[in-house]
């Protein structure tokens, strides 16, 4: 075809496009909401004069040692949730292309990551 | 530990030079994060590396949204070898919880004097060649596509003025390399794209272009597999981390800005005498001589 990919047709074009740009999307807006939490988290720590920096648990975000705390932990949480997510959107994107070796190798990469949370838990 | 409003403005600053550093010279802000955090602010070196881990996958994501949107990146290729290496995140992440912080520091050290080489050599390579090497060739623009249902694909390269195709094989090697990759990458909280570009062009034979946009691609979920076991076991101090990532996705902006201003070889020599200093410095600090701070 024209100016695309060799061998590919129109249509397998146009859903391979489709795919980046949602891609792309869900990493950029990830970002985004990672670095607003961020900012507003750090703003609030900031303002409230305490200038103490404490370790917080991915499973006890709740014993975060303030607010502003727990708001720069969920920007943290966001912004490591981010790629995740896109392994998610790809698995959902190949299955429609009914690409299903590919589908279980991403779910491969989502136990994977399932395993380092609980790993890390325990 | 208390963090000063002075300490938060040197690491905001810290991060924006790692995330500078990178778009320039094409090395992860890690090697920069880590030593820094541990020789001149105190901190135990896995919160050090939970702070760089974070700033590795802003820097990831923010990188990887344009090479996906370029193409240039293989997403099959990409989750293929995540498999290897987000196993060894996980590897290196309990690793690093489990040995004295000394051994890690100790590592740590080997890996800049293995960065500062590798950067020497590339610096002295392009000057010989007198144009710019891969590393940095791949990060001018391209156009691709990947084949649906196979490692293989397409891009436009404008060094060649058409369509270069690519088919990636011996799967099992790269996934042995990327497994080491990973493994690196969480315990010393580095992107490890050192390895796997590599383990991509050498062992799999894919194009230079694709395998460090791939690399880039990846990185982020490499970083978050360790990430989660350093989160989880506590060592993510968010009032330290924020600053940084901040920092870093400024810096990150800036140096694509500024990018055309700066020499290369002239800061990457600046870089070689930095890294072996504060390599000894590293080292001697594992080996509980106090370098002073």
């Amino acid at each position: 075809m024209d100016g695309d990919g060799p061998g590919l047709d129109a249509a397998t074009a146009d859903e391979i496009h489709r795919v980046q740009r949602i891609v792309q999307t869900l990493l950029r807006a990830g970002l985004v909401v990672a670095v607003v939490l961020m900012a507003v988290g750090l703003a609030m720590k900031i303002v409230s004069g305490s200038r103490h920096s404490v370790g917080v648990k991915l499973f006890a975000l709740g014993d975060a040692g303030s607010s502003a705390d727990l708001v720069m932990a969920l920007g943290v949480l966001a912004l490591a949730l981010t790629p995740a997510f896109r392994v998610i959107a790809l698995v959902v994107l190949w299955s429609r292309e009914r690409d299903w070796r590919f589908v279980g190798v991403a779910l491969a990469v989502i136990v994977t990551l399932c395993v380092a949370v609980l790993v890390g838990h325990g | 530990m208390d963090v000063s409003l002075a300490a938060v403005a040197a690491l905001v600053t810290l991060g924006i030079f790692a995330g500078w550093l990178g778009a320039i010279i094409g090395i992860g802000g890690g090697i920069v994060i880590v030593p820094v955090l541990v020789l001149a602010f105190g901190f135990d070196i896995r919160i050090a590396v939970a702070t760089s881990l974070v700033a590795v996958v802003a820097t990831s994501t923010a990188a990887g949204s344009a090479y996906v949107g370029k193409g240039t990146a293989n997403m099959r290729l990409g989750m293929t070898l995540e498999v290897a290496t987000t196993i060894g995140g996980i590897i290196g992440g309990l690793v690093a919880v489990l040995i004295a912080p000394s051994v890690l520091s100790g590592l740590f050290a080997g890996l800049m004097l293995l960065t500062a080489a590798l950067v020497g050599r590339r610096g002295d390579a392009e000057e010989a060649s007198g144009e710019p090497m891969p590393a940095d060739r791949e990060r001018t623009e391209a156009i691709g596509w990947e084949e649906p249902g196979a490692l293989a694909g397409a891009f436009y390269d404008d060094r060649v003025g058409g369509l270069v195709t690519y088919r990636a094989d011996r799967v099992a090697v790269g996934g042995a390399i990327s497994l080491l990759a990973g493994t690196v990458s969480g315990m010393l909280g580095v992107g490890g794209g050192f390895i796997k570009v590599p383990a991509m062009t050498e062992g799999m034979r894919v194009p230079i272009k694709v395998a460090a946009a791939t690399s880039n691609f990846m990185i982020g979920v490499t970083a978050i597999a360790s990430l989660f076991v350093y989160f989880a076991r506590g060592y993510v101090h968010p009032y330290t981390v924020v600053p940084v990532a901040l920092g870093v996705v400024a810096g990150a902006s800036l140096g694509a800005a500024t990018s055309s201003k700066v020499h290369p070889s002239l800061l990457r020599r600046i870089l070689v005498v930095v890294l072996v200093f504060v390599a000894v410095q590293m080292a001697l600090s594992a080996f509980g001589v106090d370098v002073g701070r």
